[in-house]
């Protein structure tokens, strides 16, 4: 006998022929669904807790637990959130949804979402044919430049876009203020308004655009305004409102306040950090500095 | 220096050292967006066989940004230990590599060489390795800091609590914070990225987490994590501080567009040693993350890991407690999925933990990058296994201020239970003592925030 094969044998009276584990015991019993430790469903104390919680965050705390992990419900409740999320981001404009809307339509040099999402620079900037195509139809030396596009979330931008557009125009145009001719541009980030405002020869540029979703939602829309729109400006020379949707800045409001802002800027003639926004009233924290209220969570999903 | 390699009858040249650098690096977003990257698969093998030639020495003398014009460049070349360098400098990058890897190099003899290496000899030998050989190096690594409890030590895994809220409601914040100490989580630190950038705000937060952790008696430590010198200011309005926090970049330029330079952050420190609360010795919390040099266009045409490392050389000038790289948060054009985003995770960690630092990582993905949850966990279990100091963690892995998905309160204990580890040991045995966990299982108040007052 070879030496590992003695080994083996010795190996093998040691343990035993025993299998490593016992037969399982049979018949099992049936078997209780286990309770999910969802500390704040008990009774007292615990009520409070939750109804504190929810008075104040809008965290998933108190979700309970089942061993270290999550129950069901919730994992299906977090998938469902997590596909709103993911649905918002991968989302394209249709090629004739701008038509349906009256809209002028533009592309970046982005060639694909892919693209658009790997290629910030790309987004930036009008394909040539868009921009000679923009330069011929577009009203030129305006006040303000409308622009609605895609951003983060398409479904956004389809979703409470138009009306955000639309009282926005209004708004202005109540002003007193000079309109462009109204666009929607696909596969498009924030800085693309210096270009499509500056063949416009408009005094200031606003985009409206889809942000980037969280979980749970993909409904909500920025506006960004810079005064002077020309291709090399930076962040630090634009103001923006964020949060506008139903829950949050509803577009109504947010249209009152963006016309404010950019009657502040052609009155101060500039934007961004230059811009004093003590001297415009009304604004409502626009410009960047209003804090993001707590989003309700919608339950996504049912389980009687 | 050799600059040319030849593969199957090609022969590939490079300019110099920061284009083997970058050509060397695995695939990344970010790189490809830089236009830094190698062609093709055969000539980042080039890259990588020219690399692994290259001494640690020659490595030395070729910062990838000049220190003519950088000071995180002359920082890393003025403070670098002589004598841990003279012990490794003739090794070539190959010859290094194989050395981390032999199982006779102990996590002590790798602890003796840190002060002598610099940020692009770390990125150099990372590209030469595979995902699990970064593991297993990192696991060997022994980094151990202490501030009011032991960071780092072997069989311990620790968390950062995460308890932000969108507009820092104080009951809010509070109320995050008493469920996830009641999952055994923040013994690394119970930090808030606050909302509002203000003195008075950061202060009210520390103050509200230090009663909370003082009623209750948790032993660890707290931080908000506004800017610098916010919290500088903070200070000055007399609150409790365990912790200062920074985000730091790897080149001067980029920094300046962080509003730090080195001049400021040694302040800073001066002025935490003297008034932060903790015992320390380490009393500084840091954030890093591939891509943000770049982000502001400050990154000298140098590749995103090599930008990386450099963060860590200006970390380790103030022995801090905590430094993280957040790691999926700057979103798909800079670590497109989830591949890249597991790849550059292991590669901060091993790079941090090789160069002295208590590495951890916030390992996450914001909701354009292509990762699934399931790569996200699976990624935790890796860090776990590599020996990462710790993870974050917040309700559900959901961050409702910042909008990005990281890890679960639920997250830290079941990776702690899968792979055997433990809270740092104060903390662990806080835990006990108030029945949250019972040694290393779930106790009876498991999950209960009725625990915490």
């Amino acid at each position: 006998m070879s030496r590992t094969r003695r080994m083996i044998e010795e190996l093998r009276t040691e343990l035993g022929e025993q299998s490593p584990l016992p037969d399982p015991v049979a018949p099992v019993a049936p078997i209780e669904p286990p309770p999910v430790r969802v500390n704040p469903r008990a009774p007292l104390k615990d009520a409070r807790f939750a109804a504190q919680a929810a008075e104040h965050t809008t965290a998933l705390v108190g979700v309970g637990r089942v061993g270290t992990r999550y129950a069901t419900e919730v994992v299906l409740q977090f998938q469902a959130e997590l596909a709103v999320a993911h649905g918002a981001v991968g989302a394209v404009l249709p090629d004739d949804w701008a038509e349906q809307q009256g809209l002028v339509f533009l592309s970046t040099r982005v060639a694909s979402h892919r693209e658009f999402l790997l290629r910030p620079d790309l987004g930036r900037r009008l394909h040539p044919e868009s921009a000679t195509r923009w330069e011929a139809e577009c009203a030129k030396d305006i006040d303000i430049q409308p622009i609605l596009a895609d951003g983060l979330s398409a479904v956004a931008c389809m979703g409470a876009g138009p009306e955000l557009l639309a009282h926005f125009i209004g708004q202005c145009e109540g002003r007193g203020l000079r309109v462009g001719t109204p666009v929607v541009s696909r596969f498009s980030r924030v800085w693309l308004q210096d270009e499509i405002g500056q063949i416009a020869r408009a005094k200031v540029a606003c985009i409206l655009l889809g942000e980037r979703p969280g979980l749970g939602t993909g409904d909500g829309l920025s506006a960004y305004m810079v005064y002077d729109p020309k291709v090399g400006r930076t962040d630090g020379e634009r103001n923006m409102i964020s949060n506008i949707h139903a829950r949050g800045i509803v577009p109504a409001d947010a249209a009152e306040r963006l016309a404010r802002l950019a009657g502040g800027m052609l009155d101060q003639k500039t934007s961004g950090v230059d811009l004093d926004l003590s001297k415009i009233p009304g604004l409502g924290g626009a410009g960047g500095t209003a804090l993001r209220e707590p989003q309700v969570r919608k339950r996504l999903v049912s389980i009687p | 220096m050799k600059l040319s390699a030849t593969i199957r009858g090609s022969t590939y040249t490079f300019a110099d050292l920061r284009e083997v650098l970058a050509k060397a690096n695995p695939p990344k977003s970010g790189d490809d967006l830089a236009g830094l990257s190698a062609s093709d698969p055969v000539e980042r093998v080039a890259a990588r066989a020219v690399l692994s030639e290259i001494s640690l020495a020659q490595l030395r003398e070729n910062p990838v940004v000049p220190y003519e014009i950088d000071e995180i460049t002359r920082l890393v070349e003025d403070d670098l230990d002589e004598q841990a360098f003279r012990a490794v400098k003739h090794l070539s990058v190959a010859e290094f590599r194989q050395w981390l890897l032999d199982d006779r190099t102990s996590g002590e003899a790798m602890r003796s060489v840190a002060a002598g290496l610099t940020p692009e000899m770390a990125s150099a030998v990372c590209k030469l390795m595979s995902n699990l050989d970064l593991m297993v190096v990192g696991a060997k690594a022994q980094v151990v800091v202490r501030a009011n409890t032991t960071l780092g030590l072997p069989g311990r895994f620790s968390s950062r609590l995460q308890p932000n809220h969108p507009t820092d409601s104080v009951e809010g914040i509070l109320l995050s914070t008493r469920e996830g100490l009641s999952y055994g989580c923040g013994d690394a630190v119970i930090g808030v990225n606050p909302a509002t950038d203000t003195p008075e705000s950061t202060a009210e937060i520390l103050s509200a987490l230090d009663d909370l952790m003082k009623r209750n008696g948790v032993p660890t430590q707290h931080c908000v994590l506004s800017h610098v010198t916010v919290q500088m200011k903070a200070l000055d309005l007399g609150c409790p501080m365990d912790l200062m926090f920074q985000s730091l970049a790897g080149s001067e330029k980029a920094n300046d567009a962080f509003g730090i330079s080195v001049a400021l952050m040694d302040e800073a420190y001066e002025k935490m040693r003297a008034k932060g609360t903790a015992k320390g010795p380490n009393c500084m919390y840091f954030e890093t993350g591939q891509g943000s040099a770049l982000s502001s266009d400050a990154h000298h045409d140098a590749d995103q890991l090599t930008m990386e490392a450099r963060c860590y050389g200006f970390a380790r000038r103030y022995k801090p407690f905590l430094v993280n790289t957040v790691v999926g948060f700057i979103g798909p054009e800079y670590l497109e999925d989830g591949p890249q985003i597991t790849r550059a995770a292991l590669e901060d960690h091993f790079m941090g933990k090789l160069l002295g630092l208590p590495m951890g990582c916030d390992a996450c993905f914001t909701y354009h990058a292509r990762m699934s949850q399931d790569e996200l966990e699976s990624l935790k279990v890796l860090l776990g296994a590599a020996g990462c100091t710790y993870l974050m963690s917040m309700p559900v892995g959901d961050d409702i201020m910042l909008n990005y998905q990281s890890t679960s309160y639920h997250d830290v204990p079941s990776v702690r239970g899968l792979l055997g580890k433990r809270p740092t040991p104060e903390f662990d045995a806080w835990l006990s003592s108030v029945g949250i966990m019972d040694g290393d299982k779930p106790g009876e108040r498991f999950g209960d925030v009725r625990v915490l007052r």
